[in-house]
């Protein structure tokens, strides 16, 4: 059913919409709960079997939100590098608002690009409405404020003999620029991880101008949140699995490349 | 041949710097000719930190003039980067790298586009030269202080800039160490480096000093060779350039 994600996303709040387009009946629920742990078996079984349908939508998910990350991390590394290391009026407002900037919910970002993009907002007609390519636009915005406000921290507690070090010796700024960049690596790869850990977990702006279309831009979140409202378990606790593995995952790199950076005997 | 009759390679007029409302350097005019080896002192907030990064190009001042290619030129964005380009500021307490002893001398010559092999040898002659070769493939956070110091000198010899600013190169090393880095230092003036190494400190004994500028109270007063107290670590004009 390809087009069933297309039938529950109305044009104004598609996740209510959603939480009551198939409701539950009480009795149902009830035996679901009963059965939670049948429920877990089965989602182990559908992960390690390969299911093709659940690891579509992991896949979807992966591919939207690394490509989030990829497309707003230079411009964020940029930004956060010009406020640790540039002296301009409104410096320290910028930083404020990037800080707050952290908080914004994701719905709310869902909800204004939804409105720039419908049909007939002013983006309209770039007809990116529920596609992939929204999801990893309202992703990008998501991740943009805390890739600059981890990377600005790391940036600035570094060294400004580094810079100049790094100038003195006869780089170009630019040269120097990437100087500063690689002695922050592990710094800044905690931004880009806590970015991805951020933006992969998101649901509304995913929903809102995703669309949760099978197949297409159905990712982990929609599509625990669309298991869940119509009952299925399995494949809702499968995807949380994953998430959940995913986070481990990435903190145990995180943690052994800060385990590397930090030996100073 | 006497020094007087080098040209300079670079003259500053007029500079002058404040921070706030406080003058730290005040109408300061200077020369700087190839092989000058001048000694910089002054009290602790002298200016002395202050004036070798503005000579270096790191630290724009509130006004100066710069002589050099045969014209003037005011302290602008092209300025600055002649400076960076042909000089080499160390800092008082060095910064290396993440990265081994090797990369990080190599960095310079690696910015100036020298093949992997050239870039090799040279590194592993300077080393040779300064009885550093136990420390090429230390990484850098394991090396103590006077080690830093010795490495970070000879990552801006490397590069022979026409003028090297050495902010208190010598104040972190113990005895043996300390001698090494002066002749370090001598080595760099016999190279046609031109030297201005700031200290609070007037015992050089085994420097070549050839000039002595005193920072005082934003102004400075310059002794030339001719006129330092006798010192036995001095040599005379004739030999200012013994054949490499
Ligand atoms: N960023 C800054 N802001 C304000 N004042 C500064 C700044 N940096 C240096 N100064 C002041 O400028 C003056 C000169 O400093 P500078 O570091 O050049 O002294 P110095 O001669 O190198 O001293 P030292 O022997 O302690 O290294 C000092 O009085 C210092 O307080
Ligand atoms: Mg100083």
């Amino acid at each position: 059913m390809p087009t069933e994600g297309l039938t529950w996303v109305p044009s104004s709040w598609p996740v209510i919409i959603c939480l009551h387009q198939s409701p539950v009946k009480l009795e149902e629920l009830e035996s679901d709960v009963d059965t939670l742990s049948e429920a877990s078996r089965q989602a182990l079984y559908l992960l390690f079997t390969g299911d093709p349908a659940l690891w579509t939508i992991i896949g979807i998910s992966f591919a939207v939100s690394l490509r989030a990350v990829i497309f707003a991390a230079p411009a964020a590394l940029v930004c956060a590098f010009l406020l640790a290391y540039i002296q301009f009026p409104g410096r320290r407002l910028a930083i404020t608002l990037f800080n707050t900037a952290l908080s914004i919910p994701a719905v709310v970002v869902g909800l204004t690009l939804y409105m720039l993009l419908s049909r007939v907002g002013p983006l309209g007609d770039l007809k990116l409405l529920f596609t992939q390519d929204a999801m990893v636009i309202g992703q990008m915005i998501l991740c943009f404020p805390i890739l600059v406000a981890m990377g600005h921290a790391a940036l600035q507690a570094t060294d400004r003999r580094l810079w100049e070090t790094a100038l003195t010796l006869g780089a170009t700024p630019i040269r120097a620029f990437l100087t500063v960049i690689h002695e922050t690596r592990f710094g800044l790869t905690a931004a880009l991880v806590a970015g991805f850990g951020r933006i992969i977990a998101e649901v509304g702006s995913s929903m809102m101008v995703g669309g949760n279309i099978l197949n297409h831009t159905r990712n982990i979140p929609t599509a625990i949140a669309l298991e869940t409202s119509r009952g299925s378990f399995a494949q809702g606790i499968a995807l949380g699995l994953v998430l959940l593995l995913l986070s481990l995952a990435l903190n145990l790199t995180l943690s052994s490349i800060q385990g590397k950076g930090e030996v100073i005997p | 041949m006497t020094e007087m009759t080098l040209d300079p390679w670079l003259t500053l007029w007029k500079l002058s710097f404040s921070r706030g409302d406080r003058i730290i350097l005040r109408d300061i005019s200077l020369s700087i000719r190839p092989g000058d080896l001048t000694l910089l002192t002054g009290h602790n907030g002298a200016g002395k930190t202050t004036l070798l990064r503005i000579l270096s190009g790191l630290l724009p001042p509130d006004y100066a003039e710069l002589e050099y290619h045969g014209s003037k030129h005011p302290y602008d964005r092209q300025s600055r980067s002649f400076l960076r380009r042909n000089t080499c500021y160390l800092h008082q307490q060095p910064y290396l790298f993440d990265a081994t002893v090797f990369d990080n001398i190599a960095y310079g010559l690696r910015r100036r586009g020298l093949c992997k092999q050239d870039i090799t040898e040279r590194i592993k002659t300077a080393l040779q030269a300064t009885d550093l070769e136990y420390l090429a493939q230390r990484h850098s956070h394991q090396l103590s202080g006077g080690e830093q110091q010795r490495v970070a000198m000879v990552r801006a010899w490397i590069l022979s800039p026409q003028l090297m600013l050495l902010d208190e190169p010598v104040a972190n090393m113990d005895k043996p160490s300390r001698r090494k880095g002066l002749s370090l230092i001598n080595h760099m003036r016999r190279d046609g480096i031109a030297v201005i190494l700031s200290s609070h400190d007037p015992q050089h004994g085994e420097l070549e000093i050839t000039r002595h500028l005193h920072l005082y109270q934003g102004s400075m007063a310059i002794k030339e060779q001719q006129e330092l107290a006798p010192n036995p670590g001095i040599v005379t004009v004739n030999h200012r350039f013994p054949s490499p």
